[in-house]
């Protein structure tokens, strides 16, 4: 009876098998923002077995032109997204079982929720959970698929333990200064895009069509039409701590995660970057300006309006974030000015 | 001569897709440091290098009529 699902079976790589592989697979999505909303649509239409869905933040109206599950009223309640998410899927399709996590991805909550699950979709916004992503993927073997977007920029990589090199290898380290959505600005067909190339490799993964996965680093522009492949083979790198002969996961270890402080008595809360190194303080400046920040500084610090907060930038990295008392709103403030 | 493109951002910052330049013999390295003195607002530090659409180490040396690409990764989502 169940013709949901007879377009996808038509389609020759996923048949019926296919179908029941997916009805059969736990995909645990982290982020419910742009690429979360996307990515969880399409995988709940497709029919997975399970979805769980992690956020720490709650809908805004300045979501709506992009996160495409939330509503007005979702904002006018201050709805946690991965509540309004799981609202909304299972409206969608009830045969999906929506589990809602509102939390922030740490390591520890990582550990916990990767029990029984076949695949990671990365749909955050900042380096540190997704290096702690890549960490837990490689400890437990399960795949994950890097997506990220800004402007009209965006980009995708599927990276499966034992096969392919992981982002650690990529990357070497966080990058402080990664643009993020709120420092660039972001128009909704980039999300798509970047969705469109995580969740295709996430159907490949999940019917098991192993040689259909994509094994280069897809990057495209869709305002300057501009569409790269990188083949990554050669970034695999043995001395990776993340996927190296002699691994030792460091983005799980606490000690690398951003340090946070509750500055007694101040309003204030400091933020620490994982790794010490100087920021360009003028360059950051001037982006932000561009971008309509209030911004002024002198050669040490710059000082950044945003609403009630202001963010005052250190060059090595650190913050201090005036107005609230708040670890986790903080966090937020420093990850979306500085990646 | 080499054929460098730049992705997202750092397409603003040179006001153009791509760029005419000899790196042939430099590293990746020596030539992100040539740049970073060219454009005062540019920081290459890490950006993503691929040489003939293939990821490329800051140890790694351009060759004549090598294709380079910078490719900021971005952390929005």
């Amino acid at each position: 009876m169940d013709d949901r699902y007879s377009r996808q079976a038509l389609f020759p790589p996923i048949g019926k098998e296919g179908l029941e592989k997916i009805r059969a697979k736990h995909v645990l999505m982290i982020g419910a923002g742009a690429l979360g909303s996307g990515n969880a649509e399409i995988l709940t239409r497709a029919g997975i077995g399970r979805l769980t869905i992690v956020d720490r933040d709650y809908v805004e109206a300045s979501n709506l032109q992009r996160q495409q599950l939330y509503s007005e009223k979702d904002v006018e309640e201050k709805l946690p997204k991965a509540a309004a998410a799981a609202k909304r899927l299972r409206m969608i399709n009830s045969q999906v079982e929506i589990q809602p996590v509102i939390t922030d991805a740490t390591p520890e909550r990582l550990e916990e929720l990767i029990a029984g699950v076949d695949l990671i979709i990365d749909a955050t916004d900042n380096f540190e959970t997704r290096m702690a992503i890549n960490d837990i993927s490689q400890k437990h073997q399960i795949p994950w698929i890097y997506g990220a977007c800004v402007g009209s920029f965006g980009m995708s990589l599927t990276i499966i333990p034992g096969k392919t090199p992981c982002l650690n290898c990529l990357l070497k380290k966080i990058p402080i200064q990664g643009m993020t959505c709120d420092t660039g600005g972001i128009i909704a067909p980039a999300v798509q895009m970047a969705v469109s190339h995580q969740s295709a490799e996430a159907l490949k993964i999940l019917v098991e069509d192993w040689e259909a996965i994509r094994t280069t680093l897809v990057s495209f522009d869709l305002w300057r039409n501009q569409y790269t492949s990188m083949k990554i083979t050669k970034a695999k790198d043995e001395g990776c701590l993340s996927c190296g002969n002699e691994r030792t996961y460091p983005y799980l270890d606490s000690e690398n995660m951003v340090k946070s402080t509750v500055l007694c008595g101040r309003d204030t809360v400091q933020i620490r970057p994982p790794k010490q190194g100087e920021i360009q303080l003028s360059e950051l400046a001037a982006q932000l300006k561009t971008l309509g920040y209030k911004v002024s500084g002198n050669p040490y610090l710059i000082s950044v309006e945003i609403e009630e907060q202001r963010l005052v930038i250190f060059s090595d990295g650190r913050a201090l974030i005036h107005g609230t008392k708040d670890v986790t709103q903080a966090k937020t403030i420093y990850q979306r000015l500085l990646g | 001569m080499n054929k460098i493109l730049f992705f997202a951002h750092l397409r603003d910052v040179v006001g153009e897709e791509s760029l005419s330049f000899d790196a042939a013999g430099k590293t990746v390295a020596q030539l992100k440091g040539l740049l970073t003195k060219k454009y005062d607002s540019m920081n290459l530090d890490h950006v993503m290098t691929a040489i003939n659409e293939e990821f490329a180490s800051d140890e790694d040396v351009v060759q004549e009529g090598d294709l380079i690409a910078f490719i900021p990764p971005v952390s929005g989502g």
